[in-house]
């Protein structure tokens, strides 16, 4: 019991840390994106969908006379696809909606979640999507193998992603993105191309947001469009604010603390504590949750700059050893 | 044909003007704080928790004004606890800070009733039938609309011509200036959130008398579309949210009509994403000219 | 006429009933450094960001090296309301580029209430100012096969910081920076974008009497190095006059007054605009 929630733990941490950083990275350039859950659903949806083994497809579409899609693509490849549909999708929505400011902005997004969970869930795209019925028998982390363990996969995986997202946070591109966050008259005096690059991050944070998606459609061994509303977004958010707003290490923080304070340590608050003849008072199912957004709340309130900053693990020290250096010089 | 859309116009009218009520609060705090108050969604729950708890001690009679009262509270509590120690900190922070006290709200709500959806009290009169042509409604349908537009009547009146409405539209104008000017922020705040509050007490009132069951999570969809209403209108001005209301109440009730129940929410927000797309403010937002 | 680096053609541009800039016909040649000078609330920052691309002017054309990057002729509700002159003369052309593309043109600008990039490093902030002269794409950014360049930027904007004599300074945040080194880190902001003409939106503003002096070299010296032309808007007259080649002076939007120092000096119309006239 105590193995099963450690892996669950490690892979929701990846699949949290992912988000993040897609939601991290569209927040430094473009303003809140409030539709991450349509480009999960839609990461999740496309890797779930060209999974599923073919001889499954019967028992899975059977509304829908074994659905429409005959062939299935080997993991990884299902897997980078859901983040490429994510990203076109992303590619195809910026194209209007990013010309809108701030608020109008997020709100926009946001309604593009909804109308992409609308548009899944209809009848009519039934034999590819299976309508508002389940997804299910698809490879999930428990039965994806590498070097003949489970554990690995999703560690890598994130891995990857997270190296990538780094690269380019440090490329030319990753300055150009940060200069827009801190002032887009002056970026665009500089020539940055607004709209360009607005659109570019938009796309690469939709990428990781479908990627995202396809690891939690793993993690939780069935999909269904229902469950990605807006709160799943909010989730993301807060993590990136407890994280400290331009730090990708106290991301990956943030969302382990998160993670392991709402599904592990917190636990014990949900169930019912009798020491001695003592009946430990308010413990019962849901006082874990409330417990939990508390402590969310004095987090936001008390420890405003998150828990890094905008600082990384690593550069704490290099910035004192450069400060030495130039002194010495 | 006009008697088959009749009760889905009526029907529409009713929502939105539900809608309306919410907004109202939504745009509000907007002008002011330039903050969506995510947590609104749940004071409007709260408001039917209230209810719920509050009728199976006291006569109705007195339920519908402490249940106001209530929600006011907690809505001036809201304020002072999770925005007001961040008034100077980035709109990022605060926003997260709404998304948190919403989260906290939701979770409180799920803990106090165990999760269980709670049958919300019949209110008398307001769900007695009525005929109106070809279509029999709740008087609820009728006294929405005329209720709202009162209130916000009401609402713009006090925004025009009392003290505290003109410090609420300097601060709206300039936050940092009417402080200098001696206006006292905080006091405008709260009153913003208080009247908001309040508003979304009615609405919630109205709103579960049609949909009678309270769960903790039943304040998400009609704040959201609310919100959307709001920023439809042109977030931070009244009379657009209240207008934007109305005209999302009747489409939404006009799409069911035609059938397509499944994509009602959808519908709401592509045509939010349209207007956008021709009024990027809305549609009588102002325009924001940026210094350079 | 034709080796004009950037002539504005009855450049007008009003908001709403306010009429910003009425009429303003300029010219700068190759290698000069021009000044414009006005009052407070004159237009002058307004005919910088017509140049810009920040504003689209309600009528008038602006060109760069005789290549139109800016047009407009009152249109829809501005027809009713034009309060300017020449409403005929630009009918159907209208120009509107984004601030970005002009400057890939080779226009660059400093912003007279500063504006850094306030979360990132003085170095950082002449480093972005090199990307927009990137060869590299998204992926050979990315997977750092742009190395060569990168080098060749860091080593150019730390370079260019030298030369304002910044380089001390250079891992500081911007914002943490004293006034008069923000406006020297603007002005090499705008140098790493590679320009052939700078536009300075007064740069001295808030320096002491020495530092403007200092400044007036500077700007003399950078002219000469990177062969610039210059367009300032300037409220020290000690540093207009002593730099200028030529200057052009606004008073309520229209220009009164264009010369060289000397004859602007003494130049009645300009006297009463800054002393007050003898209406009364």
């Amino acid at each position: 019991m105590r193995k099963m929630s450690k892996l669950r733990l490690g892979v929701c941490l990846t699949v949290v840390a992912l988000l993040y950083f897609g939601a991290w990275y569209a927040e430094k350039s473009m303003g809140a994106n409030l539709g991450q859950a349509g480009f999960m659903l839609v990461g999740a949806y496309v890797y779930a969908v060209f999974t599923i083994p073919l001889k499954k497809h019967a028992a899975v579409y059977q509304y829908y006379n074994g659905g429409i899609i005959q062939f299935e693509l080997p993991l990884i490849v299902a897997l980078l696809l859901a983040g490429i549909v994510a990203a076109l999708l992303a590619a195809l929505i910026g194209l209007p909606v990013l010309r809108l400011k701030s608020d109008y902005l997020a709100i926009a997004t946001l309604g593009f979640a909804e109308i992409i969970r609308a548009v899944v869930q209809w009848d009519s795209l039934g034999p590819i999507t299976n309508g508002s019925n389940l997804l299910k028998t698809y490879p999930t982390f428990n039965n994806t193998k590498i070097f003949g363990t489970t554990v690995l996969f999703p560690f890598i995986v994130s891995g990857v992603c997270i190296a990538l997202i780094l690269l380019i946070i440090n490329s030319t591109y990753g300055r150009a993105f940060k200069a827009i966050r801190d002032d887009e008259v002056a970026a665009e005096a500089m020539g940055v191309n607004l709209f360009h690059h607005k659109e570019l991050s938009f796309v690469i944070s939709c990428f990781f947001a479908g990627i995202g998606g396809a690891l939690l459609a793993m993690f939780q061994g069935t999909v269904q469009a229902n469950s990605f509303k807006s709160a799943m977004t909010y989730d993301v958010l807060l993590m990136v604010v407890i994280g400290g707003m331009g730090s990708v290490s106290g991301s990956v923080i943030a969302s382990f603390l998160y993670i392991a304070c709402s599904e592990w340590w917190l636990r014990f608050l949900d169930n019912p504590l009798t020491i001695g003849s003592f009946n430990v008072p308010l413990l019962r199912s849901g006082f874990r949750m409330v417990v939990f957004s508390a402590v969310i709340m004095v987090v936001v309130l008390f420890f405003r700059r998150g828990i890094m900053g905008d600082k990384e693990l690593w550069n704490i020290g290099m910035r004192r050893q450069k400060a030495g250096r130039r002194a010495r010089k | 044909m006009f008697d088959r859309i009749l009760p889905y116009l009526l029907a529409g009218v009713s929502v939105g003007g539900q809608y309306a009520l919410i907004a109202v609060g939504y745009t509000m705090v907007y002008g002011i704080l330039r903050l969506i108050n995510f947590a609104h969604g749940d004071i409007f729950t709260a408001a039917g928790f209230f209810m719920v708890y509050l009728v199976a001690s006291l006569p109705m009679q007195l339920a519908i004004p402490v249940v106001i009262i209530l929600t006011v509270a907690l809505g001036f509590i809201l304020e002072r606890v999770a925005y007001k120690p961040l008034r100077t900190a980035p709109r990022m922070s605060v926003m997260i800070s709404a998304i948190g006290a919403s989260y906290l709200m939701q979770n409180l709500m799920w803990y106090v009733t165990g999760g269980l959806a709670k049958q919300y009290p019949v209110l008398p009169w307001l769900s007695n039938i009525v005929q109106i042509g070809s279509a029999s409604t709740k008087i609820v349908t009728i006294v929405t609309p005329i209720l709202t537009v009162g209130l916000v009547i009401a609402l713009v009146a006090l925004i025009k011509h009392t003290k505290i409405g003109m410090a609420m539209r300097a601060v709206s104008h300039d936050f940092e200036t009417s402080q200098l000017m001696g206006i006292r922020i905080n006091n405008v705040i709260s009153m913003t959130f208080i009247i908001g509050s309040a508003l979304a007490a009615v609405g919630s009132m109205l709103y579960f008398t049609n949909f009678s069951t309270v769960t903790p999570t039943v304040g998400a969809m009609p704040g959201l579309k609310a919100f959307v209403a709001a920023v439809f209108g042109g977030i931070g001005s009244i009379p657009g949210a209240v207008i934007g209301a109305f005209l999302i109440g009747i489409c939404e009730s006009l799409i069911k009509a035609a059938g397509y129940t499944a994509f009602s929410d959808a519908f709401t927000f592509a045509l939010l994403i349209v207007v956008l797309l021709f009024k990027p403010t809305g549609l009588f937002g102002e325009k924001a000219a940026e210094k350079v | 006429m034709s080796e004009s680096v950037l002539r504005l053609e009855n450049i007008t541009m009003q908001f709403g009933g306010v009429v910003a800039i009425n009429d303003l016909t300029m010219h700068i040649d190759q290698g000069e450094i021009v000044a414009l000078i006005g009052p407070n609330g004159a237009g002058k920052t307004t005919a910088f960001n017509c140049v810009t691309g920040v504003y689209e002017p309600t009528n008038g054309a602006v060109y760069f090296h005789d290549k139109l990057i800016a047009a407009g002729h009152p249109q829809g509700k501005m027809k009713r309301m034009y309060a300017g002159t020449n409403a005929d003369k630009f009918v159907g052309m209208k120009v509107s580029l984004t601030p970005d593309r002009i400057t890939h043109m080779g226009i660059a600008r400093t912003f007279q209430n500063i504006r850094l990039f306030k979360s990132q490093t003085a170095f950082e902030n002449v480093l972005i100012a090199t990307h927009l002269r990137r060869t590299s794409n998204i992926f050979t950014a990315a997977f750092h096969l742009n190395y060569k360049e990168e080098k060749r930027n860091r080593d150019r904007a730390m370079e260019l910081l030298g030369i304002v004599g910044l380089a001390d300074v250079a891992e500081e945040k911007a914002t943490s920076l004293p006034y008069g080194m923000q406006r020297r880190l603007e002005i090499a902001r705008a140098l790493a974008t590679q320009p052939t003409l700078l536009l300075l939106d007064e740069p001295a503003a808030g320096m002491n009497p020495q530092e403007t002096i200092d400044l007036g070299l500077f700007i003399q010296r950078i002219k000469e190095k990177f062969g610039l032309t210059v367009f300032v808007i300037e409220h020290h007259m000690d540093l207009v006059m002593g730099i200028s080649d030529r200057i052009y002076v606004v008073e309520f939007g229209k220009l009164i007054a264009e010369g060289t120092p000397h004859e602007i000096q003494n130049n009645q119309a300009v006297i009463d605009a800054y002393l007050g006239g003898n209406d009364e």
